[in-house]
């Protein structure tokens, strides 16, 4: 009842919300309903919104790959590599910086990267560049600074998932005459696909709803969807048109889900049916 | 010397090339964190421009009012939404492992739809909600927001644990004559006590951290640290928020570290400890 009450009413009020309109600022409410259009709708896909929504898929999606891409080696390392002693430290220290503030390890960056911090003057100190850093406020920032906040996410629930697996299924590959390769993409990913899905969705949905980093990082040109249904909340009070931004910024995300995850499904039928062509063959 | 062989092995190229990447992530993890921390010791008026080791910048962010508010608004709101959230989380975990009838799966859905949504979904919804009851009270509007999210982690953990535990052991003491309140007390209580200190910690350091809920229930004046220093960053970088940023990285890597030992104190492996912590069951 709590979360019912808490959650999914305010969830179909939203919902509703969105259909609404921004009354005159001389009403005391801060939402009309009595008036109920698509309005909100066709602004939120306006070209200014529209550019931003693109970004914000973009972002998230090259987030979330590049996460997997940095991650996987790492977990890789410390479920097959490392005895037990030094995984509990090892694992630690990417605990560290997953409960350390997010706002603390984002504003980082901004010391980081600064034109006049310690990255820019030590690039041209070496003659890697020959003026000052000018990364902040772009979405460039924003990406770096997203892999960087959702990295740990993404390494768990692999890390879990590779120590799962029984090593001596890849020994017994070896021995049966596969190379490195053979043995990685035919018994490890298989059998760590559940781990890449959890994380990819977990650090995915987030990074899709983002507001702090970018508002940190991006400045003007950086905006995510999140900042745009924040601003439209908290400064301009147009609490109608942030409802929509909201709603379509959802089903964004689970269109995404859901192409993301059909492709998975045909690739890995066509992968089965390869597999079963090269048996019928011999 | 046919032993050497295997032992060699292990040492050829690739494990060399994984270990130097894992070096280098780990160095890619940890400079952001070390560079605040350095530069909180910063004497100069610009953050930014290293101009020499000081502290002066803890004692501007000490004295600052605005800060002070905040950090006693964060302290006391991270600590009634921890009791707030083990209570609701630890009976419906309970419920969940135990009575589980036809509403534990709608209500288990809803459980993980919270924690799915993207928080700043979770945060206009709860700001309507606030509006339309008309709570104004900033404290009130923070602790019942940062509490439904947390109750559903603290539920999640509490499930996983009482599940891993045998209910015969329970049954037993009922066989032994117990009441079931005293069954409750004396066998569950102690072994899932690990799961409800883990929870009201996880809880805790999450209301401190939490930037984007925050920002939306909370009213001015009654705002959190996190939106303090938030707000604070889109005027400027200043060395008192590095200040009290550091200040808070210790007092959460305590209680990180309190936590891990008194998991591992517990018997929970490696692996359950990292579960425990990331919420990830």
């Amino acid at each position: 009842m709590w979360y019912l009450a808490f959650f999914v009413v305010p969830l179909i009020v939203i919902v509703v919300y969105s259909f609404g309109y921004k009354p005159p600022a001389t009403a005391a409410s801060s939402i009309g309903l009595d008036r109920l259009s698509f309005d909100n709708y066709t602004n939120t896909f306006s070209d200014t919104f529209n550019r931003t929504f693109i970004a914000t898929i973009r972002i998230a999606v090259t987030g979330t790959l590049l996460c997997l891409l940095v991650g996987f080696p790492l977990a890789y390392f410390l479920a097959t590599r490392t005895s037990a002693r030094w995984r509990g430290v090892l694992l630690g220290l990417v605990i560290v910086p997953f409960w350390t503030s997010f706002l603390l390890r984002t504003f980082a960056w901004r010391i980081l990267l600064a034109a006049n911090g310690p990255a820019s003057e030590a690039l041209q100190s070496i003659g890697l560049l020959d003026a000052p850093l000018r990364v902040l406020d772009t979405r460039g920032a924003v990406q770096l600074g997203v892999l960087y906040n959702y990295l740990p996410l993404m390494i768990f629930p692999l890390f879990v998932a590779l120590d799962r697996m029984d090593p001596s299924l890849r020994e017994a590959s070896k021995d049966l005459g596969a190379n490195r390769i053979a043995t990685f993409i035919q018994v490890t990913l298989p059998l760590v696909m559940p781990g890449v899905v959890a994380g990819l969705l977990l650090v995915f949905i987030p990074l899709a709803g983002e507001y702090v980093t970018p508002a940190v990082l991006g400045g003007a040109k950086g905006l995510m969807a999140g900042g745009l249904v924040a601003s439209q909340f908290l400064a301009a009070l147009n609490w109608a048109l942030g409802s929509a931004m909201a709603v379509v910024l959802i089903l964004l995300i689970l269109a995404v889900i859901a192409v993301f995850g059909a492709a998975g499904l045909i690739v890995r039928t066509m992968v089965r049916r390869n597999r079963r062509v090269e048996v019928a063959t011999r | 010397m046919t032993t050497a062989a295997p032992l060699r092995r292990r040492w050829d190229w690739f494990n060399g090339l994984l270990r130097t990447y894992a070096v280098l992530l780990y160095i890619f993890l940890f400079t952001p964190i070390l560079v605040v921390v350095i530069y909180s010791f910063n004497k100069g008026r610009f953050l930014v421009i290293w101009d020499g080791f000081g502290t002066n910048w803890y004692g501007v962010a000490l004295e600052n009012e605005g800060i002070q508010n905040a950090l006693a608004t964060s302290l006391r709101v991270a600590a009634a939404n921890a009791v707030v959230a083990v209570v609701l989380g630890t009976m419906a975990g309970i419920a969940l492992a135990r009575r589980s009838g036809k509403w534990s799966r709608p209500f288990l859905v809803l459980v993980f739809l919270i924690l799915v949504a993207p928080e700043i979904v979770d945060a206009i919804s709860y700001l309507i909600f606030f509006v339309r009851i008309n709570l104004g009270w900033s404290f009130a509007r923070l602790v019942i927001g940062h509490s439904i999210f947390n109750s559903a982690v603290v539920t999640l953990i509490v499930l996983a644990r009482l599940q891993g535990l045998d209910e015969s052991l329970e049954e037993a003491a009922a066989d032994l004559g117990a009441s079931p309140w005293r069954a409750f007390r004396q066998i569950t209580l102690p072994l899932m006590l690990p799961a409800v200190l883990a929870g009201a910690l996880l809880a805790f350091t999450f209301s401190l951290d939490d930037v984007i809920i925050s920002s939306f229930v909370s009213t001015s004046g009654g705002t959190t640290l996190p939106v303090y220093v938030f707000s604070a960053l889109r005027t400027g970088m200043r060395g008192d928020l590095a200040a009290i940023s550091t200040v808070t990285l210790a007092a959460t890597l305590v209680a990180l570290g309190v936590m891990v030992f008194a998991l591992r104190r517990s018997g929970e492996s490696v692996e359950g400890v990292v579960g425990t912590i990331t919420g990830a069951g």
